[in-house]
């Protein structure tokens, strides 16, 4: 797993070593360099304070005037090679051919040497490379020291400041998780920096929605259990009814009155499987071509012996194929719901009418009906689950306009109740959107 | 006895009367709370059993209506509701007692059986009236320590005036607490029960008022 934090904090540490060592190496290089000219200026000077008018054979050692004598080895060479003078017998100081600077290597150690001409002996001064590493290094150490001193100091720095930094975040997490499953408030986002506030935003916006998703579950779920009470109840009592019946009349009727109570319970929960199964977030069968017409005419089909039962007339007045794309069975479970109703609530003689047709380039699907109608100011109540407009006339599960909905919003259509032609009954209208 | 059952579910108000009517009550039906209010205002009911999910007047208003209007009709109130808020609404807006759906016949007519005991005073179960004994629950009736052997409607006609001593009751009245809606009421039913009962229980049981009605009259 990658963590903000362990990037952040290996990062910072590596890039802050590699820095320390190149500023270390270049400090190093630079006092290196300053040594160099330095002594290299020193050892001139010792060569040229020796007389011009050359020498006799020297005996006495030179006053140590530089301060540098053990570590600067003077030899002083006739015109015949003969060595004149070594102001350090034994030392390990080698010859130089050449006339000025020179480094030369030996298996002690390398050696800076200035040769001059002295009149006809050659002087020549040479000290110990080591001598400058030495001052290099330690005036490097010196100019490095507050840094050395500092990086720790750094170190707690940046582990502090990365930590505070990745706070919000931590915050966010145990905020999240302190959440249960249906205690689903939003995360406070106040004093939350840049970087946070839209993650927390996009979370905050989640949780609503999965709050929302939730509650109407929620919600469904008891109001399904409620509505299952009334026509469980419905068979409670009609079995008991069952249960005194002396007569074999009695008895009968009341086996006859069970049955319809226990088909309206067979009804309701099959309803609320087609409710179900038409939720948004169900992963419903994917749109294929539909012909509304061919939907509405197996729907009329379907539905003519009830009409038929109740005497009303049930019809189809379009031919032309609505051509959408859709789910077949759902729009039928649709028109069906809606022409069920059209015929409960048409009076004995009464008609209802289906129609599939395009308005304004949108396919629609229009049931009408000659029944009572539904007033202006139940047209939006209706559609709510469980709810029923008059209930006493027509019992039903309070689920098919519910499931009207449900299908249509899947399919993006509206769904419109008004009046019926000449103002009466009811007219549905399903509208599509626009392909 | 004679109830308003207020039940808007076409199939558990049928069952509910069709049981309540076997048990020997007289039972009106109606299936919304403003039918529910203008039927209280005959003021003929011994009891109100009440649905609170109700079209056009929910229940609970239609109770607190009554109550507001000072009616001291014991009221049942049978509903899906059932979390203990509710029940506890319930009472408090002014319900003698609760019944949660899916709920039990005998249960519902033993509590009502309850609530017009309560209501007429008594704390036995069983009605005595001096040698005579009546048991509502199972109709049971015994005079001078034998037992007695009453129809439907005779036994009715007897709670009536057991429940109310010393009251003159008109035939218009006595017919009310015994014919539902939709009922045939036959002329002189109830003179021919009257009859009945004084044969089973003495001439002198149920006292004529000429020109007003009927009495069970007080014993001390």
């Amino acid at each position: 797993m990658t963590s903000i934090r362990r990037q952040l904090l290996l990062w910072l540490f590596i890039g802050l070593s590699l820095s320390t060592v190149v500023a270390a190496f270049a400090v190093y290089a630079r006092a290196r360099e300053e040594a160099r000219d330095l002594f290299d200026y020193q050892l001139q000077q010792m060569a040229a304070a020796f007389p011009h008018e050359g020498f006799g054979p020297i005996t006495a050692p030179f006053p140590d005037e530089s301060g540098m004598g053990d570590v600067v080895v003077v030899q002083i060479w006739g015109e015949n090679g003969v060595q004149l003078y070594l102001s350090r017998p034994g030392s390990p100081a080698p010859q130089s051919m050449d006339i000025g600077f020179s480094t030369v290597s030996t298996p002690d150690g390398s050696w800076r040497i200035f040769s001059a001409l002295v009149g006809n002996s050659v002087v020549q001064v040479s000290q110990p490379m080591s001598v400058r590493e030495e001052l290099a290094a330690s005036m490097a150490l010196r100019t490095m020291l507050p840094l050395l001193i500092t990086l720790p100091l750094l170190i707690v720095l940046i582990w502090i400041t990365v930590g505070r930094g990745l706070k919000p975040l931590n915050e966010v997490a145990s905020a999240v998780s302190r959440r249960s499953a249906d205690a689903l408030q939003p995360l406070p986002d106040d004093r939350l920096p840049a970087e946070v506030k839209p993650l927390v935003a996009a979370l905050n916006d989640l949780l609503l929605r999965l709050g929302r998703a939730l509650s109407s579950q929620r919600s469904f779920i008891a109001d399904a259990a409620h509505e299952l009470r009334t026509p469980l109840t419905a068979v409670k009592l009609q079995i008991q009814l069952a249960e005194r019946a002396v007569t074999d009349a009695e008895r009968a009727s009341a086996f006859a009155q069970l049955k319809g109570g226990t088909e309206r319970a067979i009804h309701l929960v099959a309803q609320l499987l087609t409710l179900a199964r038409n939720e948004p977030e169900a992963a419903g069968r994917p749109f294929t071509p539909v012909d509304l017409t061919d939907v509405a005419r197996q729907v009329v089909a379907e539905q003519a012996s009830i009409a038929e039962a109740r005497k009303v007339q049930l019809g189809l007045s379009s031919a032309a194929p609505v051509p959408i794309m859709g789910d077949p069975e759902a729009l039928r479970t649709m028109l069906s719901n809606l022409v069920i109703n059209a015929i409960h609530y048409s009076p004995s003689g009464g008609a209802v009418d289906v129609e599939a047709n395009t308005q304004n380039g949108q396919a629609c699907l229009v049931v009408t009906d000659t029944g009572p109608g539904i007033p202006a100011a139940e047209r939006q109540r209706v559609f709510d689950r469980f709810y029923r407009y008059e209930a006493a006339s027509v019992t039903g599960s309070g689920l098919g306009l519910a499931i009207v909905r449900k299908v249509a919003e899947r399919h993006r259509a509206s769904v419109e109740l008004g009046a019926g032609t000449d103002g009466r009954g009811l007219k549905a209208t399903v509208r599509f959107p626009k392909v | 006895m004679r109830l308003l059952l207020v039940e808007d579910d076409s199939m558990i108000g049928d069952s509910v009367r069709q049981g309540l009517r076997q048990d020997g009550f007289t039972v009106d039906w109606v299936q919304d709370g403003r039918a529910a209010e203008l039927a209280l205002g005959n003021e003929v009911y011994d009891l109100l059993v009440l649905d609170l999910g109700l079209p056009k007047k929910d229940g609970l208003d239609v109770l607190k209506t009554l109550r507001l209007r000072g009616n001291r009709i014991p009221v049942l109130i049978l509903t899906a509701r059932d979390t203990v808020a509710d029940r506890v609404k319930g009472l408090d807006s002014g319900a003698d007692d609760y019944l949660v759906k899916p709920f039990d016949l005998d249960e519902l007519a033993a509590r009502i059986r309850a609530l017009l005991r309560r209501q007429s005073g008594r704390a036995a179960p069983a009605i005595e009236f001096g040698e005579l004994r009546l048991n509502p629950a199972t109709h049971e009736v015994t005079f001078q320590g034998k037992p007695l052997s009453l129809s439907a409607r005779e036994f009715s006609l007897l709670e009536v005036f057991l429940d109310r001593p010393g009251v003159v009751l008109s035939r218009e009245q006595l017919e009310e607490k015994l014919y539902g809606w939709g009922e045939e009421v036959e002329s002189n039913t109830v003179e021919v029960y009257i009859h009945a009962l004084r044969r089973k229980l003495g001439q002198d049981f149920i006292k004529n008022v000429r020109g007003v009605g009927y009495m069970v009259p007080k014993r001390s």
